[in-house]
């Protein structure tokens, strides 16, 4: 997925900081998906953070390889994770 | 078994007044007369200060909103409830009937400013006109909740005269059976299935709302919620924090098409996470658990 992809993504989901982790919540159209809210771990709060229209996939992975103790393989497999969630959650 | 819909002869006929729901103040009018069903003749109110007012009409100049831009629709495999269209500046809502889901019950408007609505019944075969009829009368004590310090959850609440404990948990992970069992140990039960959550200025406190049946209103404060599910024994685990907020949310009623209405829940149930517990509760449906419960949570 390209960034901006996951930039407009993240504008069909209501976001909410409780501590340090972060509650998103999908707009939706209809009460099937209204349990489809999620929490996320701090590492996937720092993916949500960054992923503006500034940043590209690789600037993300680069920003979690200095932040967290994690190479860029790992990095690069916590944010597809982390797409795949947020897409399923929308289907 | 309940009944989705409360279809049986009405109790009161009157073109105009008031219902104090959850200390939210409600009048209906109307040009005709309007039948109200016997599980809101407990919340009749004398205030003259309301929250919101709704104008009743007859269905014959009842609103088209079929071209318009639909926002929402409450449905599952087998039920259709009711559908949401963006209606100018408000929004327009058609009500099906819960025994014929191919016949529209009610439609209404809310005024953008969510305190005026305008609700077009169909009258009965007998030509009652009853606006309240199921779901309509929910849905409004939901809109009742949106813009306020409030939510609406799908839960029961017990009160021992000091605390209030609130179930919840998916359907058939026995709400009714655990409030059941506290009610057996002396507790008050509030109600089985559906509450409203306010925020005062005393603390967070738990309301019923009218139901098929006839109740009188009750509130009690709240001091904590379980997360209720079957299980071979006894056990109760804290939750904080995200998950706890989460949790929680998951069983709120909620319309998510709009992003205000999901922020104000957010923000309602992240402050209430700060001071009331909130506990994952496998329990044995026996009176055991009212015993565990009283040893084992920390508030």
């Amino acid at each position: 997925m390209e960034i901006q992809s996951l930039y407009k993504l993240k504008t069909k989901f209501v976001a909410r900081e409780v501590g340090n982790e972060l509650i998103i919540v999908p707009l939706s159209g209809n009460v099937a998906q209204m349990n489809a809210l999620f929490t996320l771990n701090e590492t996937g709060k720092f993916i949500w953070d960054n992923a503006t229209d500034n940043n590209s996939i690789e600037d993300i992975v680069m920003l979690m390889t200095d932040t967290f103790d994690i190479d860029s393989q790992t990095a690069k497999k916590d944010i597809d994770t982390f797409l795949q969630k947020l897409e399923t959650t929308l289907v | 078994m309940k009944p989705l819909w409360y279809n049986s002869s009405t109790a009161l006929k009157l073109n105009q007044f008031s219902l104090n729901i959850a200390d939210f103040s409600i009048k209906l009018y109307s040009e005709s007369e309007i039948d109200l069903e016997e599980g809101y003749l407990s919340f009749l109110s004398n205030t003259q200060n309301h929250d919101t007012t709704i104008e009743c009409f007859s269905d014959i100049n009842s609103p088209i909103f079929e071209n318009k831009n639909l926002v929402f629709e409450a449905a599952n495999e087998i039920q259709k409830f009711y559908s949401i269209y963006k209606f100018k500046t408000d929004l327009g809502f058609v009500i099906y009937n819960q025994q014929n889901i191919n016949e529209v019950q009610q439609t209404a408007i809310l005024s953008k400013n969510f305190k005026h609505w305008q609700i077009f019944a169909k009258p009965d075969e007998k030509g009652n006109l009853n606006p309240l009829r199921y779901p309509m009368g929910p849905i409004i004590m939901q809109y009742l909740t949106v813009k306020s310090e409030a939510v609406m959850i799908h839960a029961s609440c017990v009160f021992d005269g000091e605390k209030g404990r609130i179930f919840t948990g998916f359907s058939g992970t026995g709400k009714s059976t655990i409030s059941q069992i506290w009610s057996e140990a002396g507790n008050q039960v509030i109600n089985d299935d559906r509450l409203i959550i306010r925020k005062t200025d005393t603390g967070y406190f738990v309301y019923n709302t009218p139901m098929y049946y006839r109740d009188s209103p009750k509130k009690a404060p709240l001091n904590s919620i379980f997360l209720i599910s079957h299980y071979p024994e006894n056990k109760i685990k804290k939750l904080t924090g995200a998950i706890a907020v989460s949790k929680v949310l998951a069983f709120c009623i909620q319309n998510n098409f709009d992003r205000f209405f999901i922020q104000n829940n957010l923000d309602f149930l992240t402050a209430l996470s700060t001071q009331i517990a909130v506990y994952e509760l496998g329990f044995v449906p026996n009176s055991s658990v009212v015993d565990y419960v009283l040893s084992n949570e920390t508030v």
